[in-house]
């Protein structure tokens, strides 16, 4: 329970200004395009209220639409199950042996730093042909592997799985930074004690770090299945949601909506469904890991 | 204490509630109230601008031309900087955009009846959306001042005329080709096709010979969609395929359509295009044939500018000719037509007639000055001048010939059809480069396509 | 949180590190720690050398390769056609004005949910969560009208308010977060010495919570400096221009000059990087030791 009693207008001053700025200019703009999700309109013209027509459509009669929400799920899938992890191991190693970790976290950083189109263009390189000297492809070549090459980015059923590869690798060090200030903010008295009853090393780990950590985790976890969600940029830089719509996500195809096919009203729509995904799911997070919490302490 | 805090929240309240009022009822109804708030400035700008002529003004020039490396980066900056130097009360503010943020603006400025004094739109269907919520000005009236109407070559202005006015001045006009690698033809052993059946004949010959037929940057869709387009314009034994669907004549189902999809799965399905089409863009697909890795590259005439300037280009390489006839039917006289971006100037604009004023200028000194920085092939209006004493090459003169040549021909997919329509197209031909479908159910994608996006 | 109950107020600085003998464990750590450290440097050798070749050697898209000539023009004209001193200057300018608001609005905000005694701390807090998912595409229209009614289309409060209240709710959530992990004897000593709370916030709260503070400058440093929709949107000005359009001043209709791209990414970036290596130190010195100490 939190102990400090203050008044309303202490309250006020410490919430409001925030608060305020935050409705204005992010709540209102939400509530805005659930109503543009109501209306036929091209973004320019004439606009024709037609109820939920649009939320129907969307949910019953759209064929690019569903896969891209199973796309952006299994993309926060993957985040989750295997970025993260591997983001808490390398976050426990950095503070168990390294002495000096702030270079290392920073590089790992980096990526994340640089650009999508640097990102992007890098990758590409990477997963190019091996006529267009592609690093992977030729280097299956070289190990005599030929079956094994793959159009990377242009396979319908693989595409989405090299983007996501990249997806990972980028935001990699994202989390490892967050799980690592995470890890600095548990006390070291508390090893210390722990160590005196005879838990060191990685049973510390499990018996301290984890528990003690996951109120951080939760961040990692809500950040990077936002990050899914909003995953835009570089599907754009690297295949641009093709070949035909198979690596579009939720957010590629509402721009595609919005701006390219001019619906307006329809991506306001899937805007609309965007957010409210995202809300759930964001409580969903909250509550599993209040369990998680409780069942910890 | 508790009054007080009601206060408070009463005033919170009504600061939300008036910026949420503001932006519901800006967006809820854009027949009356923005009309009515943009007739207001419009009325008061004559009297304005004849009471204080002299006054200094500002004219915000929305243009896609941001790249110092870009002859029409300097070429706008000259024509500009002369007319200040003229009229020192004008000062014109550059907004220099790459191309698919300028269109992303002008959108969300046109919702908002923000639209900069002038803009630049692409023609026919692109368009439309603006015209119908009539946010430009007409231009008829000025281009008949200085004789500006006749500097544009015949026909042209149609594509951006609506209800016998013209709403936007384009800055370029140019068809579709195929540039081909002289020395790499030779190394084949072949010659430049004069059916698409040879053509695909030449694609398998190239490939024995380890060469890469084609090159393209599918990742942009609407390449792809323009070469096929231009099967279509043979397979319909003409123009006005899209037209005549739009009319109620024909369906994406008619033979046309779907020999059409399957002459160019032949195409594909020989192996013209480079492994993973679909991920090079514009420009990583067009410097496969620039830097002499690819033989044949399907373009519109703007690309001759930058492969003469390219590797291949320089050894004096390349040539051109005319896309082909597919299956004996249509005329290779007949081209696919790229109607260039054009100018448009907001109807809402505070200094309307300074700026009618500086882009009857600025499309005047246009042609004079593109010349100049040999970006005159393919420019909308008339040209005087030596192209050979000028120092223009070889293919920049074939390309010009082939001008000369052409006998109408059609439009792309996305000028004729509404967006939402051609957005189903842009997929469903990028799809073929990815798989082979059967034409009859392609025909039926477009034709479910072309239904759900009709008004 | 009944753990924290444990916790002594006095802390020392986190360094669980052992010092212990070479051993094989440790060796592999540190080898696979090193090839991570390969993978993720890579790209910024890799943009270093792309940034210094001619456009067709980019296209031609090799992983390795380096310029047969060093394109050094490459630099000279980012910096002028791409206009970097005024656009970093103003990209210097939005982002420190929406950093300081960020960190104190958002610190303010975390504090009173995670602190006060009230009942609606939860619920405004859920309220932030949910504008941490607002695609930012889906906001330009109505914001397009919002900034119009307020007549500051094309200034750098266009950029800097919307900028603000993006940044906050994932500011407000990762510091709220944090604070939440705090003891509570940090105030109740506090208290017990009659500190009012603007006191407890700014001498007590404010330094202990500096790594989150670095960490949230960071994310809200790099995303701010990389914004480049709002931007193009709003702003039309040449003068006040912001990096992005530098980067995108190299695209036009049917060319890219990526060599001129990779140099101006290179000169942006160096901000960032120099800026983010300087408060990584202090997010991994961890907590201040003793601030807590009443």
């Amino acid at each position: 329970m939190n102990i400090l009693k203050v008044s309303r207008w202490t309250i006020a001053a410490f919430v409001l200004p925030c608060l305020l700025l935050y409705v204005c200019l992010v709540f209102v703009p939400i509530t805005v395009s659930i109503y543009s999700g109501m209306l036929d309109w091209n973004g320019i013209g004439v606009s024709k209220f037609i109820g939920f027509a649009n939320y129907n459509k969307m949910f019953t009669n759209d064929a690019i639409f569903w896969p891209t929400v199973g796309r952006t799920l299994l993309l926060a899938g993957f985040s989750m199950l295997v970025q993260l992890p591997i983001a808490l191991f390398v976050a426990i190693l950095i503070s168990r042996y390294v002495r000096r970790p702030s270079f290392l976290v920073s590089s790992y950083f980096l990526p994340v730093i640089l650009s999508v189109v640097v990102i992007g263009q890098l990758w590409k390189t990477i997963y190019n042909p091996a006529s267009m000297g592609g690093m992977i492809n030729q280097l299956l070549i070289k190990l005599g592997l030929d079956s094994w090459t793959h159009s990377w980015l242009t396979e319908p059923k693989v595409a989405i799985y090299s983007i996501i590869i990249v997806a990972l690798w980028q935001y990699l060090g994202y989390h490892i930074l967050i799980q690592f200030t995470g890890i600095q903010n548990i006390p070291a008295d508390i090893y210390e004690a722990a160590k005196i009853d005879g838990a060191e090393g990685f049973q510390a780990d499990r018996y301290i770090t984890l528990p003690m950590i996951v109120p951080i985790f939760k961040i990692s976890v809500v950040l990077s299945f936002i990050g899914s969600l909003q995953s835009f940029d570089l599907i754009m830089v690297m295949t641009g949601g093709g070949p035909a719509h198979t690596t579009d996500v939720i957010s590629s195809h509402m721009y595609n909506m919005s701006f390219l096919s001019m619906k307006y009203g329809y991506g306001s729509a899937i805007a609309s469904f965007l957010v409210v995904v995202c809300l759930a799911a964001t409580m969903l997070v909250n509550l599993l890991f209040n369990r998680l919490d409780k069942r910890f302490s | 204490m508790k009054k007080m805090s009601r206060k408070v929240m009463c005033t919170v309240m009504a600061g939300i509630l008036a910026v949420s009022l503001s932006a519901c009822g800006s967006s809820g109804n854009n027949g009356n109230n923005s009309k009515e708030g943009a007739s207001s400035p419009k009325a008061s700008t004559p009297a304005a601008s004849k009471a204080a002529s002299k006054e200094n003004i500002t004219i915000t020039f929305q243009n896609i031309y941001p790249d110092q490396t870009d002859p029409k980066y300097g070429m706008i900056r000259k024509i500009v900087a002369q007319y200040e130097a003229e009229h020192s009360n004008v000062k014109i503010e550059l907004d220099s955009l790459n191309t698919d943020q300028q269109k992303l603006k002008l959108k969300t400025q046109a919702a908002s009846k923000e639209v900069p004094d002038i803009t630049i739109v692409n023609p026919a269907a692109q368009m439309q959306p603006f015209i119908d919520a009539d946010l430009f000005a007409p231009l008829n009236e000025m281009l008949g001042k200085n004789g500006l109407k006749d500097t544009f070559q015949e026909g042209i202005l149609d594509y951006y005329t609506f209800n016998d006015n013209v709403y936007a001045l384009p800055d370029g006009n140019n068809i579709a080709l195929i540039y081909y690698n002289k020395a790499m033809f030779a190394q084949a052993g072949v010659k430049v096709p004069t059916t698409f059946e040879e053509m695909v004949e030449v694609v398998k010959q190239l490939k024995a010979k380890g060469i890469q037929p084609m090159a393209i940057g599918e990742k942009d869709s609407w390449t792809g969609s323009f070469l096929f387009m231009n099967v279509l314009l043979r397979t319909n034994g003409g123009p006005g395929f899209l037209k005549d669907v739009v009319d109620g004549k024909k369906t994406f189902e008619d033979p046309a359509f779907t020999e059409a999809v399957d002459a160019f799965q032949s195409l594909v399905q020989a192996g013209a295009f480079q492994e993973g089409a679909t991920s090079f863009d514009y420009n990583a697909g067009e410097n496969l044939f620039k830097t002499g890795k690819a033989a044949m590259y399907f373009m519109g005439s703007w690309a001759t500018g930058g492969i003469e300037t390219s590797s291949v280009g320089e050894k004096g390489e390349v040539g051109v000719f005319k896309f082909p006839t597919v299956g004996g039917k249509g005329n290779p006289d007949e081209f696919m037509l790229a109607p260039g971006s054009a100018f448009a100037v907001s109807k809402d604009s505070k200094h309307l007639d300074e700026t009618l004023d500086f882009l009857n200028y600025f499309m005047l000194n246009y042609p004079k000055e593109a010349f100049a920085v040999k970006g005159a092939v393919g420019v909308a209006q008339k040209v005087d001048g030596d192209f050979k004493a000028a120092g223009y090459s070889d293919m920049a003169m074939e390309v010009l010939g082939m001008f000369k040549g052409v006998k109408g021909g059609d439009l792309a997919f996305d000028n004729t059809m509404n967006p939402g329509t051609a957005q189903v197209h842009l997929s469903s031909i990028q799809n073929l480069f990815v798989a082979k479908k059967d034409a009859a159910e392609v025909a039926k994608e477009h034709q479910k396509g072309y239904e759900e996006n009709k008004e | 949180m009944s753990q924290s109950a444990s916790v002594t107020v006095t802390k020392q600085p986190v360094v669980h590190v052992q010092r212990s003998r070479f051993s094989i464990t440790k060796a592999l750590v540190f080898i696979f720690l090193g090839i991570l450290i390969i993978t993720q440097l890579y790209p910024l050798i890799w943009l270093l050398i792309y940034s210094l070749k001619t456009n067709e050697e980019i296209l031609s898209g090799s992983f390795f390769s380096l310029p047969s000539v060093w394109q050094w023009s490459n630099y000279s004209s980012a910096i002028e056609g791409g206009n970097y001193w005024k656009y970093l200057s103003n990209s210097l300018l939005v982002t420190v004005v929406t950093l300081t608001c960020v960190i104190l609005l958002a610190s303010l905000t975390a504090f009173a949910i995670t602190r006060f005694r009230w009942k609606y701390g939860q619920l405004v807090l859920l309220v932030f969560l949910l504008g941490m998912m607002i695609p930012i595409q889906a906001t330009l229209l109505p914001l397009m009208k919002i900034f119009k009614g307020m007549d500051i289309l094309n200034t750098h409060l266009s950029l800097i308010l919307p900028y603000i209240a993006f940044q906050t709710p994932i500011a407000v959530f990762i510091m709220s977060g944090f604070m939440k992990t705090f003891p509570q004897e940090i105030e109740e000593s506090a208290v017990m010495d009659g500190a009012g709370v603007f006191r407890i916030f700014g001498n007590i709260m404010l330094p202990v919570s500096i790594p989150p503070i670095m960490t949230v400058c960071i994310l809200a440093f790099i995303s701010v400096w990389n914004e480049y929709i709002l931007a193009a949107t709003f702003i039309s000005s040449e003068k006040l221009k912001t990096l992005p359009f530098g980067v995108y001043s190299f695209v036009s209709q049917y060319s890219v000059n990526y060599g001129a791209i990779g140099a101006f990414l290179v000169l942006g970036a160096l901000p960032v990087i120099l800026i983010y290596f300087l408060l990584s130190e202090k997010i991994t010195k961890g907590m201040v030791a003793g601030a807590v100490k009443g």
